[in-house]
């Protein structure tokens, strides 16, 4: 039996749905002015303890020679502080597609926007992109004010360091479609997303070399590509001494996105299908 | 005003292991409560520990520096017990304090406080489970410590290590108390949340001496009691202090578990009036 519909998808009627819920969750962020201002004092709360800890250590001395040996900087705060501003997009792509799954879903609305004709995956996608602008604008203010009161001394190549985080961001994209499945199955994202986004931010070294990590963890933390992602962005703008050669984890990020972007949605494809077979969606 | 409701303290009571028991049931049913509980005990410090481990270089060099600010050279032991603290503020702060916030969102907070119970009742039977809760997770953080880590986190005399904690159990929910009814009022649970634990994370030493904190930065970590608690533990686990060395620390402490928790009690009255003078109980 052949399935008509009276939709006519094209390209121009995804890009207006993808519009028009950036612009949905635009509005949602404006509504909550506080939660917009905290947006960009949390990272810096969140920062100054990790900068009067490395205070610590460098009493009485000229730098952090302790932390230069591992990295090939004594500059820890602009190390932390690139770390911290690649860690706030993975958030976004965890939150932006787990959380907001979740939502959806204890809204009741979840079912009823998946009866639009868009694929699920660019409706997932789409969750990503208004967090993305805000994420970028915060972010730079972020830095701004971090530079001043802590210091930030990026002087290398920009261009090269942006050309390094696409393919690292759309990894991550895969990573997500297959987290988002986990939540459709599991029915709680609170809890997993903010394990999972941590372990994966601090795993992949967002405040210290990998190389400080315990023997157990250590396997774990290069087994993911941010790491690579991490550590080729940091070489980029520092010049700080990388895991493996340049070139190479630059193969491993491209490679990794082809493969985790087709994971990724194959997994999510499978598990929406039997969440569906199941009548699960609208639970909660 | 007549009323047929005979309220005595056993009915008092009753309501309060009643709202605990709805808690309970409510926070078991979400079963990801086990890998949160497994999971944050370690891995929070261990972004506070690894960094350390970073800042002192592979050859020990930044611990002479840490070793003379902290007191000692146990880093790990240090940032643990720090850590601990903090994570149980930060877990009040979500749990209770988000619990009346929890309520106004599901529509059932005007339909329980026509009960014939005192509404401080039913915070109490929330602080209660919550309680019980937080004690589990504190066991579970002092054997993963000892699994993971090999360190000891409660040493010394555990009489006094029980005393600083019996202390420091009206401050957490005194200041869960006066949070849960703030975010009440102003409906913004998650900045508010973020400013708080930021406060508690900067100004207490959680994972740094106070020393290396400026002058004023001093002062203000002087009137929050999770600096003396924090301390306390810390002087009786890493140097073996006694009670009577102990005393300049626990009696702030001691001051401060008494009025918390009347401020609490005040704070969550007059919330409670205003917001049902306004007719603001059900809005979110």
């Amino acid at each position: 039996m052949s399935i008509m519909s009276l939709a006519q998808p094209s390209w121009q009627s995804y890009l207006r749905a993808i519009l028009a819920i950036a612009r949905k969750d635009l509005l949602h962020f404006l509504r909550y002015p506080l939660n917009a201002i905290f947006q960009v004092l949390h990272p810096l709360i969140w920062i100054t303890p990790v900068y009067f800890l490395g205070q610590t250590f460098v009493q009485g001395q000229q730098a952090a020679t302790g932390f230069a040996a591992y990295v090939g900087t004594a500059d820890y705060m602009s190390f932390i502080l690139i770390g911290t501003v690649l860690s706030h997009y993975v958030a976004t792509v965890f939150w932006g597609i787990g959380f907001s799954l979740k939502t959806e879903m204890d809204q009741g609305v979840l079912e009823s926007n998946w009866m639009t004709p868009n694929p699920r995956l660019l409706m997932l996608g789409a969750r990503t992109i208004a967090a993305f602008v805000i994420t970028t604008i915060t972010d730079a203010v972020f830095l701004v004010i971090a530079a001043w009161l802590f210091g930030f001394h990026a002087s290398g190549d920009v261009v090269a360091a942006v050309l390094t985080v696409l393919p690292t961001i759309l990894a991550l994209y895969g990573f997500g479609f297959a987290f988002a499945a986990i939540v459709l199955l599991m029915r709680d994202a609170n809890t997993m997303v903010d394990i999972t986004q941590f372990m994966v931010s601090q795993l992949s070294g967002t405040q210290y070399p990998v190389q400080v990590l315990p023997w157990w963890l250590l396997p774990l933390a290069l087994a993911l590509p941010l790491t690579y992602g991490f550590d080729a962005v940091r070489a980029f703008l520092l010049g700080t001494t990388t895991l493996l050669p340049l070139a190479w984890e630059l193969v491993i990020l491209v490679a990794f996105m082809i493969v985790m972007i087709t994971l990724g949605a194959w997994i999510f494809a499978r598990v929406e299908r039997i969440c569906r077979q199941r009548g699960t969606l609208s639970m909660h | 005003m007549q009323t047929l409701v005979q309220r005595s303290f056993a009915s008092e009571l009753r309501a309060i292991l009643a709202v605990a028991n709805k808690e309970w049931t409510i926070f078991r049913r979400y079963p990801t409560w086990i890998a949160a509980f497994l999971f944050w005990p370690v891995m929070f410090p261990l972004a506070a520990i690894m960094t350390a481990r970073a800042l002192g270089g592979p050859s020990g060099a930044g611990f002479g520096a840490f070793a003379q600010l902290a007191g000692t050279p146990d880093y790990v032991a240090y940032i643990a017990l720090g850590n601990t603290v903090y994570m149980w503020m930060n877990i009040t702060l979500w749990g209770v304090g988000l619990t009346l916030r929890n309520e106004q969102m599901r529509g059932t907070l005007e339909s329980n406080w026509l009960c014939p119970v005192w509404r401080i009742s039913m915070v109490v039977g929330q602080s209660l489970q919550h309680l019980a809760t937080s004690l589990v997770f504190l066991a579970i953080t002092f054997v993963e410590f000892w699994l993971v880590f090999g360190v000891q986190i409660v040493r010394g005399n555990v009489g006094l290590v029980l005393l600083v904690l019996a202390l420091l159990v009206p401050c957490i929910y005194g200041i869960g108390i006066i949070f849960g009814s703030l975010v009440l009022r102003f409906k913004e649970p998650n900045a508010m949340v973020f400013l708080v634990r930021g406060l508690v994370m900067i100004f207490c030493g959680v994972s740094y001496p106070l020393a290396v904190l400026p002058g004023w930065m001093q002062t203000v970590a002087q009137y929050i009691p999770l600096t003396y608690a924090i301390q306390g533990i810390r002087d009786i686990g890493l140097r073996g202090a006694s009670l009577a060395e102990l005393t300049p620390t626990l009696m702030p402490l001691a001051w401060f578990a008494a009025l918390l928790p009347i401020l609490g009690f005040v704070t969550f009255t007059v919330t409670e009036r205003r917001a049902r003078r306004t007719g603001a109980l059900g809005q979110y």
